[in-house]
């Protein structure tokens, strides 16, 4: 089994693996005659948000003063092709969401070499070996780049950030093909591998119990359809995560099981986008792990309308329920584990975006929100303290190369 | 539930006023034409394939060399042209698959020139390179591919 370690800079093994990726690439380069510096592109992206809460925190304390400053995306990344059929990619990227300075430590997202096996004018396919992103949903390979969000936050139901780190990349091996008909493409990716387990103890514990949390060989696989040209595009998501879980004494293993089920009809000018998730959490252990069985369910429907070339506005309904079995979360209010209104979120959302230049993009978006149930445990440690209805204003920037 | 009902009512209202909803035109492509390195050896591509290439997700002409896509600007009108036109794409559509693909590791994005000048000379000098000109611009450095 392969432990999962997140990146930091003086991490030796992580540095080991740069150092051998490099080494390929430069003994690689002496082989070719044609030029492979030529290949070599550089990107990167910086985004920073204000965000406004009149009740609950959210990326920071949102609600005290002028709001928070605290959430803010840096990454760049590099990419190569030592030879026509391989790729080799990487990319560095800081993201703090309301913590303190330390959790802006830049991490390695993603590093894999790519090799297209076959790609003609009917199919496509390779193979990509090391940190992948995980294809999941319309959004999450993606999710941390403003560029491609639609709006400043991604809808919370499904992309919500307190397990974002399970589903963001895993370090393993992954496919994908493409087979393109008459009809339409129908494209597949698979992955295998022990998913990136930064943070994750202080996002689904208490942070003042010192969980550790490890990642153990999990499975994500992605099958989608695109009509005529992209008009229609259907997805279905799936993935199968394990993870091993020690609380002092006692140990536990968390499975983590979601679906996702994706719609988008584009027009080009105007795009009609859901999807809906359902999400099955199950905790085995001993001594202070209890053991639970819980099936989650989320969906949200999104109308987005671009004008002026370089505007575009969007409204959505986004819901999320912690709980099938006690969708009111009148139940685990009762048992005493804390408010109903944190199992549950309705979130109606509007947002503008305007692309000033391909090279700046301005963001403003505003959400009535009923219920706390994707708020963020780091920024209100006393759920009890939370209250059911609240309103958040964001405004962003972000520039990119 | 009230909430939800007013919102589909609201989403309704936008969908039935914005119907008008523009289809890319096909006659008129006539003098863009899809160019290539003279030594590229494929010189017919399916509209789907020239779809994957300049999308970027396809890295290799179908002979197996390396592919090179240039493009001009995405305010550049001869690309929202043959973006609409050719590959019935909206250049914003274009720019998000490439966004997607260089930021997650998948792929790179293309190469951009600033005008169909420098787009020739770029296609001329470059092996395996493909790209996009008015029949004006044509000359013997660069070969014409055509789609069926």
């Amino acid at each position: 089994m392969i432990v999962s370690k997140s990146f930091r800079w003086s991490d030796p093994r992580s540095i080991t693996a740069m150092a051998a990726a490099l080494s390929l690439v430069l003994s690689s380069q002496a082989r070719s005659d044609e030029g492979v510096l030529d290949t070599l592109q550089v990107h990167g992206f910086l985004s920073q948000a204000l965000v406004i809460t009149d009740e609950n925190n959210f990326f920071g304390p949102s609600s005290e003063n002028e709001g928070s400053f605290k959430f803010t995306e840096i990454g760049a990344n590099a990419s190569l092709r030592p030879h026509e059929d391989v790729l080799l990619a990487a990319q560095v990227l800081s993201r703090r969401a309301g913590g303190d300075g330390s959790d802006a430590r830049p991490a390695l997202d993603y590093g894999v070499i790519d090799y297209q096996i076959l790609s003609n004018q009917q199919r496509t396919f390779g193979i990509q070996l090391g940190r992948f992103k995980n294809p999941f949903g319309f959004y999450n390979q993606t999710r941390d780049v403003a560029f491609t969000r639609p709006s400043i936050l991604l809808p919370q139901s499904i992309y919500f950030d307190r397990t974002r780190s399970l589903g963001l990349s895993a370090d393993g091996a992954s496919v994908y093909a493409e087979e393109r008909f008459n009809s339409g493409i129908v494209r597949f990716k698979g992955g295998l591998g022990t998913p990136t387990t930064r943070d994750l103890a202080t996002q689904l514990f208490p942070p003042d119990l010192d969980t550790q949390v490890g990642g153990e060989t999990s499975s994500i696989a992605q099958l989608i359809y695109e009509h005529n040209n992209g008009r229609l595009t259907a997805a279905i998501s799936a993935a199968d995560v394990n993870l091993d879980i020690n609380l002092g004494p006692s140990d536990g293993e968390l499975n983590f099981q979601p679906w996702i089920l994706s719609l988008q009809y584009d027009m080009g000018n105007w795009a009609l986008t859901g999807e809906y998730a359902i999400r099955n959490l199950s905790l085995s252990g001993s001594g202070a792990i209890r053991g639970s069985d819980i099936t989650g369910e989320s969906w949200y429907i999104q109308y987005s309308r671009r004008f002026y070339d370089n505007w575009q506005w969007l409204i959505r309904y986004d819901s999320l329920v912690s709980d099938i079995s006690d969708r009111s979360g009148s139940e685990y209010e009762m048992q005493g584990l804390g408010p109903a209104h944190s199992r549950f979120a309705e979130d109606i959302t509007m947002g503008l975006q305007w692309n000033l230049n391909p090279r700046v993009l301005l963001a403003a978006e505003y959400h009535h929100i009923d219920g706390t149930g994707w708020l963020p445990l780091q920024d209100n440690p006393d759920p009890s303290e939370t209250e059911r209805r609240w309103n958040m204003l964001l405004f962003q920037l972000s520039l990119r190369f | 539930m009230v909430r939800l009902s007013a919102l589909v009512l609201a989403a309704v209202m936008l969908l039935t006023g914005l119907s008008r909803a523009s289809t890319p035109a096909s006659a008129q492509g006539v003098n863009l034409v899809v160019v290539a390195h003279p030594d590229v050896t494929i010189h017919q591509l399916t509209r789907d394939t020239t779809r994957a290439i300049f999308a970027m997700r396809q890295r290799t002409w179908p002979d197996g060399q390396a592919v090179r896509v240039f493009v001009l600007n995405n305010n550049h009108p001869i690309h929202a042209r043959f973006a609409k036109e050719q590959l019935a794409v909206y250049p914003h559509q274009l720019q998000l698959a490439w966004d997607r693909m260089v930021f997650s590791g998948t792929g790179q994005a293309p190469n951009r020139v600033r005008d169909q000048e420098e787009m020739r000379k770029r296609i001329a000098n470059t092996p395996g390179a493909i790209g996009y000109l008015r029949r004006e611009y044509l000359d013997d450095r660069v070969q014409v591919i055509s789609m069926e």
